[in-house]
């Protein structure tokens, strides 16, 4: 995908009609300048573009929203309620003698998991890896294209009984007596029951929301029901569009991870109102300003002016009031990506001369343009 | 020659140990590049003149332990909205707004620090896989200098190395690349081969007790990196979270390890949690006299406190182990726990220190025990081990508990009786002197971390100060600093900070033999993640996307 977007043409532009960049900066800093509270959406950035982004939105009084704050707000519901056990991919490398994806479409989102971290010959317990397999519970049309050298097992589930198949397996797993439970699912119980690190796998984007909290809350009580005696441990896909990244500088430059906006000096923590969509309807949202380095830009729909800061080919294909190409970072300039686990930030390094600005230059004209005098 | 424009500190009372000035009233000078300076030869060099008639004058705090960056930091952050909820702060008190107190936003920490009167802060427990990220965070902490200790000793590659029977050579090899791939300032040890030990469903692993994967001891662990340490010639001694945090009994386990460590430079760090007994009916008691009185007769080392206070705090640590056993007490009923990256592993276990529960009441008054008993101020430092015993915002109370024996013992009084009785604390009259103050909170930590121009006001020193009014009531006195100077300029007035300039970063520089970095490609291609070369963080990103100075402290091999 990002390859497509690794295109070079595409002009500034406002109102649709290509200007210089200058002329399509000095029509977003008047956008902003006149707003009273922009909708800062999208997110899709590396950190320092973030940190930019958080240092305009608390200038400008913005609400700032990831664009896949869903997902990242149903795993934060589970952290902040219950908290969970998880591991990384290296330890998932080196230690999963089970490996439990649950619900996740690999071959979409996440096609070179199993490859590499899953199927690769070489870990530091190397009867864990000779030991190793995958489990797929989930929609059967989402069975992965699993490598010949790890063992498989299918166990077709709706997404919408996922939660109460994980819930039957924590029974099985305390030995409740449970009744029409499938020979399969007993199977599994008794596999997880013999695994020294079983690592159960969940992607919050890839669930629907109406069970996105009920999966991941079932799986994390599942795996710290499993350590009170041994070993366990949840593993999230995800971070797409730098989602990780947007939570993680939220988290360190104002306490909370999403749904923040800033008023007047203020901090002003959204919690379960978060979302765009509920922010756009609350009324009061007076502009949408996009950011979106990585996938096709998709504004919110609205009826609001928008400003849109994203590579050429992955500008929307109806034209903002403005918008402002930014290269892409490890195409066109360095950065740093916090990865799906939280814990590992990648360096990206630049491989081409950039035919445009960073994110974090052009945000950090806005705002000095913004700074200035009318 | 060039006049000198000097800013001249005119009145105050100077606390400066490392040169042995205790409260002499005199002129302090600033040159225009931010350092101390000599008193001028004319007065036309003067070019300032603040009049701090009657304040303490010391050098700006520096805190040797304070979880303040990476990953298990945010992810406190992220699991306590309500912590975050309670304490908003806006730009009506600070230059940016943010929130929390055990877990403040990066830039709500920094100017904290500040108006309480420091200006560096040690992160001590940085894993080389999360180095990138807490670095980052740590570059959004500002007006503070900072640096981070890179966590050894329960990740595979050294255990393995160590079970390989490597030689030392290798292994201080390995110790000097992790210090420059991970830019850190000192190696820390958690729970030595414990976190490593989990992984394998390991519950507890005594000093002497085999790790079932590796076959390999903490003891083991212990020596090797601190007498490797020693050889590369690293100033700040390895720094210790032993065996057994908060095991009723682990005061044995702390003496074994002073005594195991044979002599070699060491600190141990949050020693109240590694100093319990087993007396009594509740089989809890207080070993801090055994303790103290090991520290006193040990040279080779140091401790910090980890002082608890009592009211809501959240616990993050490196021990997976531990936290996993202290999950059962947490409160609000919720935790995080990690396995990281072969590297190590964390805990974030929200909690709530009470003065009606017996151990938490003991634990606070083990915590006073220990800083009464211990004899040498420059060997025990004054640590909360933020937030794990209390947020660091509770330093000017401590500080009075350890100035004001009567204020002491109005607060041990309100405690459960109890756990009074169980201790001796109402009998040790010990009062800290401000000049004690300062060494245990700038001049101490400074020259156990090798700061050579920070802790002190000595010519040439970077004029990192701070200026208090006196008052009887120190915990007033040192909650908010009149003034504040960051290498020379004014950040903090009347505790309100006024500017926010970035800190430096300070990293040690060992060198090693390029054969390690050899071994670890081939390690981390086969196992890792990452390619090696990805885990490392460069200069360039600490200087230019963190906007930080860098300042590298080299070293030389000993023998």
């Amino acid at each position: 995908m990002a390859y497509a977007a690794a295109e070079v043409t595409g002009a500034p532009s406002v109102g649709g009609k290509a200007v210089d960049f200058d002329v399509a900066l000095t029509a977003a800093a008047k956008l902003l300048r006149r707003s009273q509270r922009p909708l800062f959406h999208g997110l899709g950035s590396d950190v320092q573009g973030l940190r930019a982004l958080f240092r305009l939105a608390e200038h400008c009084n913005a609400v700032v929203d990831h664009m896949h704050s869903q997902a990242l707000n149903s795993s934060l519901r589970v952290l902040q309620s219950r908290g969970w056990h998880t591991t990384t991919l290296g330890e998932v490398q080196n230690r999963a003698d089970l490996v439990v994806m649950l619900g996740v479409d690999l071959d979409r989102g996440f096609p070179r998991f199993l490859e590499r971290h899953v199927a690769g010959k070489h870990a530091l317990q190397q009867a864990r890896r000779a030991h190793r397999r995958l489990v797929h519970l989930g929609p059967k049309a989402n069975t992965p294209t699993c490598p010949a050298d790890l063992p498989m097992d299918v166990l077709p589930t709706p997404i919408d009984r996922l939660a109460e198949s994980i819930r039957t397996l924590q029974g099985l797993l305390q030995g409740i007596p449970l009744p029409s439970v499938s020979d399969a699912l007993q199977a599994l119980a008794a596999r997880i029951a013999a695994a020294e690190y079983p690592v159960f796998v969940w992607a919050p984007g890839q669930l629907p929301t109406a069970t996105a909290d009920l999966v991941i809350g079932a799986a994390c009580e599942l795996v710290a029901q499993i350590n009170r005696t041994r070993r366990a441990a949840g593993l999230a896909l995800g971070g797409d569009d730098g989602a990780q990244s947007a939570l993680a500088v939220s988290a360190w430059l104002t306490g909370f991870g999403t749904g923040v906006g800033f008023s007047r000096g203020a901090l002003m923590p959204r919690g379960e109102l978060g979302g765009s969509t509920t922010a756009l309807a609350e009324g009061g949202i007076d502009l949408v300003l996009h950011l979106g380095s990585f996938s096709q830009a998709r504004p919110p729909a609205s009826d609001k002016p928008s400003i849109v800061l994203a590579p050429p080919g992955l500008a929307p294909s109806e034209a903002p009031d403005v918008y402002l190409p930014i290269g892409i970072p490890g195409i066109d300039h360095p950065g740093q990506l916090i990865r799906t686990d939280g814990v590992v930030a990648l360096p990206l390094r630049a491989l081409r001369a950039p035919h445009h600005p960073s994110a974090t230059e052009v945000l950090q004209r806005l705002q000095s343009a913004l700074e200035r005098k009318p | 020659m060039t006049t000198r424009r000097l800013t001249e500190l005119r009145g105050g009372r100077i606390y400066d140990p490392t040169h042995g000035v205790d409260g002499e009233s005199r002129s302090l000078f600033i040159d225009d590049s931010g350092h101390i300076a000599a008193a001028p030869r004319t007065p036309a060099e003067i070019t300032q003149t603040l009049d701090v008639d009657g304040c303490v004058v010391m050098a700006g705090g520096v805190d040797i332990h304070t979880h303040i960056g990476g990953g298990k930091v945010n992810l406190a952050r992220m699991m306590l909205p309500e912590e975050h909820l309670a304490s908003l702060v806006g730009r009506d008190r600070h230059p940016w707004p943010g929130s929390g107190v055990a877990t403040p936003s990066t830039l709500t920490a920094g100017y904290r620090y500040a108006e309480m009167g420091y200006t560096a802060c040690f992160e001590p427990a940085m894993l080389p896989a999360n180095a990138r990220e807490a670095h980052m965070e740590l570059a959004d902490t500002p007006i503070v200098d900072k640096g981070a200790y890179a966590l050894l000793g329960n990740d595979d590659f050294l255990l393995r190395r160590l079970a390989a029977g490597a030689p030392d050579s290798e292994i201080a090899d390995y110790i000097a690349w992790t210090l420059h791939a991970s830019q850190a300032m000192a190696i820390k040890v958690v729970n030595p081969g414990g976190i490593n030990a989990f992984k394998f469903n390991q519950r507890k692993l005594d000093l002497d007790e085999e790790n079932t994967a590796y076959g390999i001891t903490p003891r083991q662990i212990l020596l090797s990196l601190a007498r490797n340490l020693n050889h590369l010639g690293v100033t700040h001694p390895l720094h210790i979270h032993g065996c057994n945090l908060g095991v009723p009994g682990n005061v044995n386990t702390t003496l074994a390890t002073i005594a195991g460590l044979e002599g070699l430079p060491a600190h141990l760090t949050h020693v109240q949690f590694h100093s319990y007994g087993v007396e009594g009916d509740r089989k809890f008691s207080s070993g801090a006299l055994a303790i103290a009185e090991a520290v006193n007769r040990s040279p080779n080392i140091s401790v910090d406190v980890g002082q608890i206070m009592f009211g809501q705090t959240v616990t993050e640590s490196g021990d997976s182990m531990r936290q996993h056993a202290g999950s059962a007490f947490a409160s609000p009923r919720k935790s995080v726990l990690m396995d990281i990256e072969c590297d190590a592993g964390c805990g974030v276990v929200p909690f709530h220190y009470r003065d009606r529960n017996f151990v938490n009441a003991l634990q606070w008054i083990i915590g006073l025990e220990l800083f009464l008993s211990v004899g040498d101020p420059w060997r025990i430092f004054l640590t909360t081990d933020h937030p794990n015993g209390a947020p660091f915002t509770s330093y000017p109370h401590l500080i009075r508990l350890l100035m004001d024996r009567s204020f002491r013992r109005d607060m041990l009084a309100t405690l459960m009786p109890e756990a009074v009785a169980a201790s001796n604390l109402a009998s040790l009259d010990r009062e800290y002197s401000l000049y004690e103050i300062a060494i245990l909170t700038r001049a101490g930590p400074a020259r156990s971390l090798g700061l050579a121009n920070l802790g002190h006001l000595g010519v040439g020193a970077r004029a990192d100060i701070a200026v208090y009014r006196e008052h009887a009531d120190r915990e007033r006195m040192f909650s908010s600093a009149r003034y504040v100077f960051k290498s020379g300029q004014v950040v903090v007035q009347d505790g309100r900070v006024v500017a926010a300039p970035n800190g430096a970063t300070h990293v040690t520089r060992a060198e090693y033999d390029a054969g390690i970095t050899r071994s670890l490609d081939d390690y981390f291609a086969r196992y890792m993640s990452v390619r090696r070369r990805n885990l490392m963080v460069s200069d360039a990103e600490i200087e230019d996307l963190g906007r930080s100075p860098l300042c590298i402290h080299s070293t030389r091999r000993q023998g």
